[in-house]
């Protein structure tokens, strides 16, 4: 009885002492003797990453000693597994990152490598004023390009606003006509409006877009103190929850927490109007043609429909300080940055290049004007040390008080003492 | 005691000792020394990408005062409790049901086993369906709880589907234990007149007291490092932020490394503790 | 050489038990068994096949709270493999369970035995620290072991992968608090009889431990192949990373409701290792240990 067991346990073994030699051996690739060997790393968006991987042949194509390592990694694992790679000095070459991470962590911790004066220079002269601020440091030194740009609109359902007996040519302008139209919606059987709860981040986005409205701010404009808790900042909050509990606009709870999928809820029907932006336009016409055809872009409401804003974000390439290979990485992200017209139609991804509105990709770009205007009134995010920490208390503010009905002063001047003592350190 | 009998048992305890090699260099290596590591970068403010910076004891001191720590104490010691002591009573019970070779028994163990099977961000997309407000726990009790999304019921939500997946674990191990009591002692109990509670309480109980320190210190560690369930349901939020999800998101996404690295030496050292008194309970006396 | 030991006399001849008890307590197991335990049971795999359902189910349904999908959609399992490299993580995900598992058995039995049966001096402590090393969480250590796996070259490799994992404190604690329950008399009389140790732990120690051995390698592999955090480091490339990385990837990039029954799909083809590996050994987790062994 023994023998059998004891010659299956050895076969295995061998098969598995075999298998681990060969996996050894073959296991990674050097860089050297003329050949360059570079590695990329974004986070996953699918048409995103169609695009970057037929980029990447067609580099390799014209630069044969070039090859390319693109890997994909999913956004809530990206953080932790850059810096862990970071902190040993290894890491990728080129990196796609938010505006966010670029100026609040990896331009302070000095992880990029700026570009020299000359492409700089270059690089500003081709691109519309202030959008390549993004992944400018404080003293004026860019650190990338731009693979994204987003500014902020609203989409509405036409077919579900026809039938409360709204016209889908005339969206609401504030987000007190949200309210009315909202609850004409609901008194009709569709889907009203609320906001996303997922990570964070996007608790902190949507905050920052509603803080732009009343002109308040998180921290203040040396991002050494919190001011999230003066009164323009409570009433960013109020605002939030006034729309969600008191007008009763969307259901907090059962909204969708799935943070792969910020727009299950509007592609369900379970809201007729929702916070959109363009790369949100082709991920909606890629998994879900039907919402797609019902979907009108419209401004962002305002609270002073005479004072409109917005938020900015953008997603930049940029190069590990660390790489070995930096100007090869540069010309790479050349490569990819100037293919702007693909990256409209395919991905519908604008790149704000000084005349993309008029290029002929952008004539079939869906909602062309809106977007186009609200590029005329965005800003960045604001950033500080200790970033993430930050919106972890701004994500527990807004919890507490959408989902747990606290009042909006009370948690925010928590929130408050939270960040102050994280910047404090 | 004769020279070649003492030499016997020096050779003896040599071999014997030759015997924990393998294991622990690996863990000398890869475990021990990362350890030693962290303990050390504890007194460092250190954020992965630049150099530490010594700060002496300052990570400990704003623990101390951390109100977000504390919370994160609170959440566990509520999870460990309600999680592992039904979780391991559930198992043991279990265990001595299950404790045959009837038809079928072993396809009713898999039913019990299933659910350790799976990863908890795979299996988190059906609890959360279930736990929806209007899903399909709410609709079997009749209730209207928004489980996941109100500090009143997330932890809650979290004891039930830990509980649900745990309690398979702790079946293994207890039923490997049980196999190990010989069937002639109980059944020679049962002749002496015992019935089957006391033939368990004084028989089964006792032998099975190794397996139980196992379970027991398993139990509590892995309630105390639990963090997978409160990431895929709750993200943290509304009281379930655990002390190692706190440890997580102070390591990787804060990028303060010396801080979590203190939080996880004071749970060494509560962990520690707290093992040495369970195994000391459950010692064996008749060695 | 045959011998056969003889058992310790005490459990010689155990008295045979009357049948008509003997019928009454295993009608009272039976009743106990299937009147609550598979109940029990099925309540319990409940949440278990409504996963596998949802990956049966055409995306539309998947958020709908009907239990039963309208339609089979079996092609849904195909969907993880035109995705990302399904097989691939598959197999690398296989490789390192097993042979994770398989060093785990064969260090944790040989270090449980050395802690439990033989006095050498520090052998307490050594222990100690072993067990020490379970109450620190494994995130902050694989900041640390990263740096060292790095310095070793063996990121990205299966080397990096596995060696890290091949003993485990729990492994060794389960086996010595097992082993601890094995009378010193038998491994005395062998001994006595000219059997050397390695001899006694081949034929007597392991045999005898079947249960516990079993049980650790069940729960080693599962933790290894479940575990996410420590491949989603090492692993930079698709020939190196497992399953709950692709799972992961996965599920990030497939928008929600229409990504959820193919994620479901890779979920239930995943769990199938782990409840075959069960399977084969729960045999043992109820098997009746005699007190008599044989070195044949």
């Amino acid at each position: 009885m023994k023998k059998p067991v004891v010659k299956r346990l050895s076969a295995t073994l061998a098969v598995c002492v075999v298998g681990l030699a060969m996996a050894a051996c073959s296991s990674g690739s050097k860089s050297g003797g003329g050949k360059v060997h570079l590695t990329f790393w974004t986070h996953t968006h699918p048409p995103m990453i169609a695009l970057n991987k037929q980029l990447i042949t067609e580099y390799e194509k014209a630069n044969p000693n070039v090859t390319i390592d693109y890997q994909q990694i999913p956004n809530t694992d990206f953080n932790t597994k850059m810096l862990t790679s970071l902190s040993n000095g290894s890491g990728p070459d080129v990196i796609n990152m938010d505006d966010v991470a670029i100026r609040g962590d990896y331009i302070p911790k000095n992880l990029l490598a700026p570009m020299d004066s000359a492409a700089q220079a270059t690089a500003e002269g081709r691109y519309l004023p202030h959008t390549l601020d993004g992944a400018t440091s404080a003293d004026g030194k860019l650190y990338g390009l731009p693979t994204e740009f987003n500014a902020t609109a609203f989409a509405i359902n036409k077919a579900a606003f026809t039938k409360a007996g709204l016209d889908p040519a005339k969206p609401p302008k504030a987000w007190d006509d949200v309210a009315a139209d909202g609850q004409k919606l609901i008194a009709a059987g569709q889907g009203g409006f609320n906001f996303l709860y997922l990570s964070a981040g996007q608790y902190t986005q949507q905050l920052q877009i509603l803080l732009n409205e009343t002109g308040g701010r998180i921290v203040s404009d040396d991002g050494k103190k919190a001011t999230i808790a003066e009164p323009a900042g409570v009433q960013a909050l109020e605002l939030w929850n006034t729309l969600i509990n008191k007008d009763k606009l969307g259901d907090p709870h059962s909204s969708t927490r799935d943070a792969t999928d910020p727009f299950a809820d509007f592609e369900a029907g379970k809201t007729s109007m929702t916070i959109m932006y363009p790369w949100g336009v082709g991920q909606i016409k890629q998994d879900n043609p039907a919402t797609f055809k019902n979907m009108e872009v419209v401004p962002l409401p305002q609270v002073d429909p005479s004072k409109p804003s917005g938020r900015w974000y953008g997603y930049y390439m940029a190069v590990n300080k660390a790489s070995k290979h930096q100007s090869e990485a540069w010309k790479f992200i050349n490569y990819v940055t100037s293919q702007n017209q693909r990256w409209l139609t395919d991905v519908n991804f604008i790149q704000p290049v000084k005349d993309w509105a008029s290029s002929p990709a952008a004539a079939k770009v869906p909602f062309l004007p809106v977007w186009q205007q609200a590029y005329q009134q965005g800003r960045f995010d604001e950033v500080a040390p200790h970033w993430a920490e930050v919106q972890d208390a701004i994500k527990t503010a807004i919890e507490s008080t959408v989902l747990d009905g606290k009042s909006a002063d009370s948690t925010l001047n928590q929130a408050s003492d939270t960040i102050n003592q994280s910047l404090a350190e | 005691m004769s020279t070649l009998a003492i030499r016997a048992t020096t050779h003896r305890k040599l071999i014997g000792a030759a015997f924990a090699v393998p294991a622990l260099a690996l863990f000398g290596l890869f475990a021990i020394y990362p350890m030693v590591r962290v303990f050390y970068i504890s007194l460092f403010d250190y954020d992965l990408t630049s150099s530490p910076r010594w700060v002496g004891f300052n990570n400990y001191e704003f623990l101390w005062h951390s109100e977000q720590f504390h919370q994160s104490l609170e959440a566990t010691g509520f999870y460990l409790l309600f999680t592992y002591v039904p979780a391991v009573l559930l198992a043991l019970l279990l265990a001595i049901g299950l404790d045959t070779k009837l038809p079928g028994s072993g396809f009713i163990r898999l039913l019990y086993f299933a659910p350790v099977a799976m990863s908890w961000v795979a299996i988190s997309v059906i609890w959360r369906l279930l736990f929806q407000p209007d899903g399909l726990l709410n609709r079997v009790l009749g209730t209207h709880t928004t489980w996941l999304t109100s500090t009143k019921s997330a932890e809650w939500a979290l004891v039930i589907a830990s509980v649900w997946k745990e309690t398979g674990l702790f079946l293994i191990l207890f039923l490997a234990g049980l196999s190990k009591i010989p069937r002639d002692l109980r059944e020679a109990a049962s002749l002496d007149g015992a019935g089957p509670l006391r033939s368990f309480r004084y028989v089964t109980l006792p032998l099975l007291k190794p397996m139980t320190a196992v379970v027991c210190v398993m139990a509590v560690i892995r309630g105390c490092q639990s963090f997978s369930p409160q990431v895929v349901l709750t993200g943290g939020s509304f009281n379930t932020e655990v002390v190692n999800l706190y440890v997580y998101k102070t390591a990787f996404e804060n990028a303060r490394m010396g801080r979590a690295s203190a939080v996880a030496v004071l749970l060494f050292f509560a962990l520690l503790m707290v093992t040495m008194l369970q195994l000391r309970l459950f010692r064996s006396d008749d060695r | 050489m045959t011998r056969v030991l003889s058992r310790p006399a005490e459990v010689a001849a155990p008295p045979v038990e009357p049948a008509r008890r003997r019928r009454r307590r295993v009608t009272v197991r039976a009743v106990v068994l299937y009147g609550l335990l598979l109940p029990g049971g099925l309540l319990f795999a409940s949440v278990f096949v409504y996963a596998v359902l949802s990956a049966l189910k055409p995306a539309d349904e998947v958020l709908s709270t009907h239990w039963w999908p309208s339609r089979f959609v079996w092609s849904n399992f195909k969907l993880p493999f035109s995705t990302v490299p399904f097989a691939r993580y598959y197999v690398n995900s296989v490789v390192v369970g097993v042979v994770v598992t398989l060093l785990n058995v064969v260090t944790c039995t040989l270090a449980g035995y050395s802690f439990s049966k033989f006095a050498y001096r520090g052998r307490t402590l050594l222990y100690l620290i072993v067990l020490a090393t379970m109450m620190i969480p494994l995130e902050v250590i694989y900041v640390p072991l990263y740096a060292l796996v790095f310095k070793l070259h063996w990121v990205n490799t299966f080397s990096g992968l596995i060696v890290p994992a091949g003993t485990s404190a729990f492994g060794i604690l389960l086996m010595r608090q097992s082993i601890d329950g094995l009378p010193d008399e038998i491994l005395d009389a062998a001994r006595l009889d000219g059997a050397g140790e390695t001899r006694i732990l081949w034929r007597i120690v392991a045999p005898m431990m079947t249960a516990p051995m079993a049980a650790l390698a069940l729960v080693v592999f599962m933790t290894t192949w479940d575990s996410h955090l420590w491949p989603l480091l090492v692993g930079n490339d698709d020939n190196h990373k497992t399953l709950p990385v692709g799972l992961a990837a996965m599920q990030a990039d497939n928008a929600g409701a229409t990504g959820i029954p193919m994620l479901m799909a890779a979920a239930v083809m995943a769990v199938l290792p782990t409840l075959l590996l069960f399977c084969l050994l729960q045999k043992r987790f109820v098997e009746g240990i005699t007190m008599s062994a044989d070195i044949r």
